[in-house]
C-alpha cells in the first residue's frame, strides 16, 4: 500500500518537473498579430480554439489592445497557419513584430 | 489592485447628448459576459452618481465637468474609467476573487471562500466539479473540507452527508435557492442530481437567511443547475468503472428566440448489474441499480427587467441489495435470500420568475416548487410503502431604502404544503403539513468592508403551532488581509422519523417511534477568521471558524438501551455540535492549488440518559487536495487524502456484556484514511479523465454483521462508519461544444 502512495506521489512530481523544463529547455518560436476581438468572450473562443492548435506552447491574448502573442514549437507550426487558425473564428490576423506588440499593449495599459 | 483590472473600450462611436455619458456594463462570470445590473456608477471624488439598469445599461449627466467614472459592485473589482469624450462605454467588472493578470490564461479557482458574502460560504465551481468526476451531488463534496460523505448502511447505497459533523437533514438542502429534495427525498435525494447537471455548489455553514425558511441548522447546501442560456450547445458524457457501473449524459441548450427564450434538455441514465461482493460476505458491497432521469427548463428573460424560468425533472430509480441471489420479484420469506428493494418515481417541478423596476432600487420575485415522489420498498421482511406530495411557495419583494443602498430591506411571504403517506409493518401514517409564513430581513451596508444582516420570520404551523425564528449575520474587513464573521440563529426542522431512517430496517431490531414527525429546534452560533494574504505572489487564505449548535429538542436514535427495538425519540435533553476547523489555500507553485484543512468535531447528544458522543461520527477530518494544471490547461492532476478520526460505535448493553473481552473495535473504530486520484486530459471539443476512488483500497471490516442468519436476531447493516467499498478505477469522456 505504502509502495503504492509513493509511486503516485513520485509519479506526480516528475510529471510537473518534466513538464517545466521541456517548456524552458526547447526553443520556442513567438509570433504576434494585431486583432479585432473587442470582447472578452471573443477572447475566450480565440484561447480554447488557439491553444490546441499543433504546438503551442503559451498564449497571451488580450481584446482591449487587440492582441495576440503565441508561443509555439518551431516546426511543428507555422506563422500563417496560426493566422488562418485565428481567422477561422472570424478574427483579424495581421501579423505585427515582437516590438509593435510591446508598444501597443504598455500603450494600453498606459490609457487605463 | 489596477493592473488586475480588464478595460474599457469603445464601440462604435456615434453621437450622444451632450455632457452625459452612457454605457453598458457587463460583468465577467464563469458564463462569459453577462450584464450587470446594480451598478453603482459615480465620478470620482463626488456623490454624483447612478446605478446601471438591469441590462447594464447607464446614463449620467456630467454636470461637474469631471472625467473619471467609478464603477463598483458587490463581488467585483471596482473600476475606474477616465472618459475623454462622450462616446458610449462598454464596461466589464472583473469577479475579484480571480486576481489574474490581464494577459495570462487563468486558471479556474476550484473552491473559494467568499470574503463578501455575510454568511460563512464556500464556493464549488465547475471547474472543482471536473476535479472528482463522478457522478452526482452526493459526490461532489469528496475534495470539500467542509462537508463529509458517508454511506448511512451496508445495503442501500444511501449517501449520507454531514455538515459541522451533523447528518444532513440538519443542513438545508436547495436547488436553486429553493428548498429541495426534503422528505422522503431525504435519503437518496443527493443521488437524484447528476454532476453533469450542476453549474456550481455553495456550501453555507451556521445560521442562514430568513428567506428561505427555518429549516437550516447546521447550514445549507445549494445546488445551482445549468442554465439553458449558458454556452453549452452541447454537451455528452460517457462514464464506466471497473465494479460495473455506467454512466450516460446529455445536456443541450437550444436558443428558441436569441436571448430571450431558451430551453435546455438534460438526460441522464446509469447503471449498475454486476454483483460485486469483494469481501465475500455473501452481500453485494453496492445495490444493483438503474436510474433515468430526464429534465427540461426554460428561461426568459427580456433584457429589461423581467425574467421566468420554469422546468421539470422526472426520475425512476431501482435499487436491488442486500444477499447475492435477491431479485425484486421473489416472496418475502426467510427461505429465501435477505434483500432490499427500493423502487422510486419521482416528479419535480418549478417556476420562479422576477420583475425589477426601471429605477433598480425595487424587486419582485416569486419561487415555487413542486415534488411528488412515491416509494416502494422492502428491508428483508419488512415493507414499507410511502408517497408524499409537496409544494412550496415564495414572494420576495426587496426595497432599497436608499439611493445607494445602503439599506435594503427583503420581505416577503411563503406557503409549505406537505402530505405524506406512509406505511410500515402494516400500519398506516398520514400527515399534512400547512405552513404559511412571513418574513423581514434588513441589510446595513454602508462600504464593501462592512455586512450587518438581521432578520426574522414568524410560521404558522398547522401541527406545532405558531413559531418565531431570529438569525444575524455581521461581516467586517477590518484591515486588507483580515475579514471576520460572526453569526447566530434558530432553526427549526419536521424531522419525518420514518422516512428520515429506513435504513435502519437493515437490521434485526424493528424501530419503534412515538410521533411519526417530530419538530426539532435548535440554536447555531458561529465566528469566522479570515486572513488573506499574498505569499510569493500568490494567494494565500488562511481560515479559522468555530461553530456551535445546541438543540432544544432534537431526534434521538437510540440503538444502544434496548435489544428489542432501535427507538426514535423526541427529546429535549442536552444536545449540542462543536466544530472547530482551519484551512489554508495557497499555490506553492504556479498552479499547483493546495488545500489543507482540518477540523475538530465534539458532537454529543443524551442517549438512554447519559450525554455520549454520537455514534458513527469521526472525531476530527484532515483533508489536503492538490490540483495541478499545465500551461494552457491541457492536463489536470488532482489529489486527495482524507483523514477520518476514530469514534464510537453504538451498541446495546448486554451485548457489551456478552462480548466486553473481544477485540477493541468492537466499540470503536479507529482512525482511518482515503485517497482519490485523477488525471484530465483536455482535447478542443473533448476531454478524458482517468481516476481512482479509495486508492489504498481501505474497507470497514464485516460492514454486515451476522450475515450467516440475516433473518436471525444478530444481524445488522447499519454499523457503517467506513468505506464499504474498495478501489475503483473510472474512465470518463465529456464532449462539450458552445455557442459563440
Amino acid at each position: 500500500m505504502k509502495k503504492l502512495i509513493l509511486l503516485f506521489t513520485m509519479a506526480m512530481f516528475i510529471g510537473f518537473a518534466g513538464n517545466e523544463t521541456f517548456a524552458q529547455k526547447k526553443e520556442n518560436k513567438v509570433v504576434c498579430f494585431k486583432s479585432n476581438m473587442d470582447c472578452a468572450d471573443c477572447e475566450k473562443t480565440v484561447t480554447e480554439y488557439l491553444k490546441f492548435e499543433k504546438g503551442v506552447k503559451d498564449l497571451k491574448i488580450d481584446h482591449v489592445s487587440n492582441t495576440i502573442l503565441v508561443e509555439y514549437k518551431d516546426g511543428k507550426n507555422t506563422d500563417d497557419n496560426l493566422a488562418e487558425a485565428i481567422e477561422k473564428k472570424g478574427y483579424k490576423a495581421d501579423k505585427i513584430t515582437k516590438q509593435e506588440y510591446e508598444k501597443i499593449v504598455a500603450e494600453t495599459k498606459e490609457n487605463k | 489592485m489596477k493592473k488586475y483590472i480588464l478595460l474599457l473600450f469603445i464601440m462604435f462611436p456615434f453621437l450622444s447628448k451632450a455632457q452625459s455619458v452612457s454605457g453598458v456594463v457587463f460583468g465577467d462570470d464563469n458564463n462569459g459576459k453577462q450584464p450587470l445590473p446594480g451598478v453603482n456608477v459615480v465620478w470620482e471624488g463626488t456623490s454624483e452618481g447612478t446605478a446601471s439598469m438591469p441590462d447594464g445599461s447607464f446614463n449620467i449627466e456630467n454636470r461637474s465637468g469631471r472625467n473619471k467614472l467609478v464603477f463598483s459592485f458587490v463581488g467585483y473589482e471596482s473600476q475606474t474609467v477616465h472618459v475623454r469624450d462622450n462616446d458610449p462605454l462598454e464596461v466589464v467588472l472583473q469577479p475579484n476573487l480571480e486576481l489574474e493578470e490581464v494577459t495570462v490564461i487563468q486558471k479556474d479557482r476550484g473552491t473559494y471562500l467568499s470574503v463578501i458574502n455575510p454568511i460563512q460560504t464556500e464556493n464549488i465551481s465547475g471547474a472543482e466539479l471536473h476535479k472528482a468526476a463522478c457522478c452526482n451531488l452526493a459526490e461532489s463534496f469528496e475534495t470539500n473540507p467542509s462537508v463529509d460523505v458517508s454511506y448511512s448502511d451496508a445495503v442501500t447505497g444511501a449517501k449520507q452527508i454531514k455538515l459541522l459533523g451533523l447528518d444532513g437533514t440538519y443542513s438545508q438542502l436547495q436547488v436553486e435557492n429553493m428548498p429541495a429534495l426534503r422528505g422522503l427525498a431525504t435519503t437518496f435525494g443527493l443521488t437524484y442530481i447528476p454532476g453533469p447537471w450542476l453549474e456550481s455548489i455553495q456550501v453555507s455553514k451556521g445560521a442562514a437567511s430568513v428567506l428561505n425558511g427555518y429549516e437550516s441548522i447546521a447550514g445549507q447546501i445549494n445546488a445551482e443547475l445549468k442554465k439553458p442560456d449558458s454556452q453549452e450547445k452541447l454537451f455528452l458524457n460517457v462514464f464506466a468503472n471497473n465494479e460495473g457501473r455506467y454512466e450516460f449524459n446529455g445536456n443541450t441548450n437550444i436558443k428558441v428566440k436569441g436571448d430571450t427564450l431558451t430551453t435546455g434538455v438534460f438526460v441522464h441514465a446509469s447503471d449498475l448489474s454486476k454483483e460485486n461482493d469483494h469481501n465475500h460476505d455473501g452481500f453485494l458491497d453496492s445495490p444493483l441499480s438503474s436510474t433515468f432521469e430526464v429534465a427540461n427548463r426554460w428561461k426568459y428573460n427580456n433584457h429589461k427587467g423581467a425574467m421566468a424560468q420554469a422546468g421539470v425533472t422526472l426520475l425512476w430509480n431501482d435499487r436491488m441489495g442486500g444477499q447475492v441471489g435477491a431479485n425484486s420479484d421473489m416472496i418475502l420469506s426467510v427461505d429465501n435470500p435477505y434483500g432490499v428493494n427500493i423502487e422510486t418515481n419521482r416528479v419535480d417541478a418549478f417556476f420562479k420568475s422576477g420583475i425589477v423596476s426601471k429605477d433598480n432600487h425595487r424587486a419582485l420575485a416569486i419561487l415555487t416548487n413542486f415534488a411528488r415522489h412515491e416509494t416502494k420498498s422492502y428491508y428483508g421482511l419488512s415493507r414499507y410503502d410511502a408517497d408524499e406530495t409537496r409544494f412550496y411557495g415564495n414572494l420576495v419583494y426587496t426595497q432599497d431604502l436608499d439611493i445607494a443602498a445602503i439599506h435594503v430591506l427583503n420581505s416577503g411571504a411563503s406557503f409549505i404544503y406537505d402530505d405524506f403517506n406512509e406505511m410500515l409493518y402494516n400500519q398506516d401514517v398520514q400527515r399534512t403539513e400547512k405552513v404559511p409564513g412571513i418574513f423581514t430581513e434588513y441589510t446595513f451596508k454602508p462600504s464593501d468592508k462592512l455586512t450587518l444582516m438581521a432578520g426574522i420570520r414568524a410560521d404558522f404551523h398547522n401541527i406545532f403551532g405558531n413559531f418565531v425564528t431570529p438569525r444575524m449575520h455581521f461581516r467586517y474587513q477590518f484591515a486588507d488581509h483580515y475579514t471576520i464573521r460572526t453569526s447566530a440563529g434558530k432553526g427549526y426542522r419536521t424531522a419525518n422519523v420514518i422516512s428520515e431512517n429506513t435504513f435502519l430496517l437493515a437490521n434485526s431490531r424493528p424501530i419503534s417511534w412515538t410521533d411519526d414527525a417530530i419538530q426539532e429546534e435548535a440554536w447555531n452560533f458561529g465566528f469566522a477568521f479570515i486572513q488573506n494574504y499574498k505569499l510569493l505572489d500568490r494567494d494565500l487564505s488562511i481560515n479559522a471558524e468555530f461553530f456551535r449548535t445546541e438543540f432544544q429538542q432534537k431526534l434521538v436514535v437510540d440503538r444502544e438501551t434496548s435489544s428489542e427495538f432501535i427507538y426514535l425519540l423526541p427529546s429535549t435533553e442536552k444536545a449540542y455540535a462543536n466544530s472547530l476547523q482551519f484551512d489554508v489555500r495557497w499555490q506553492p507553485v504556479k498552479r499547483l492549488d493546495m488545500l489543507l484543512a482540518y477540523r475538530v468535531n465534539d458532537i454529543k447528544e443524551t442517549i438512554g440518559g447519559e450525554l455520549k458522543d454520537a455514534p458513527l461520527t469521526s472525531d476530527y477530518k484532515g483533508l489536503i487536495n492538490l490540483n495541478y494544471t499545465t500551461n494552457l490547461k491541457k492536463w489536470m492532476f488532482d489529489y486527495t487524502i482524507q483523514f477520518n478520526g476514530g469514534g464510537r460505535i453504538p451498541r446495546v448493553h448486554e451485548e457489551w456484556m456478552d462480548r466486553a473481552n473481544i477485540a477493541g473495535d468492537f466499540f470503536e473504530f479507529s482512525p482511518y484514511t482515503i485517497m482519490n486520484a485523477q488525471v484530465t486530459k483536455y482535447f478542443r471539443y473533448w476531454n478524458i479523465y482517468l481516476g481512482v476512488e479509495n486508492l489504498t483500497d481501505f474497507t470497514q471490516n464485516n460492514p454486515i454483521e451476522g450475515t450467516d442468519d440475516p433473518f436471525g436476531e444478530n444481524f445488522s447493516a447499519t454499523n457503517i462508519w467506513g468505506p464499504t467499498m474498495g478501489r475503483k478505477i473510472y474512465l470518463g469522456l465529456r464532449f462539450n461544444l458552445n455557442y459563440e
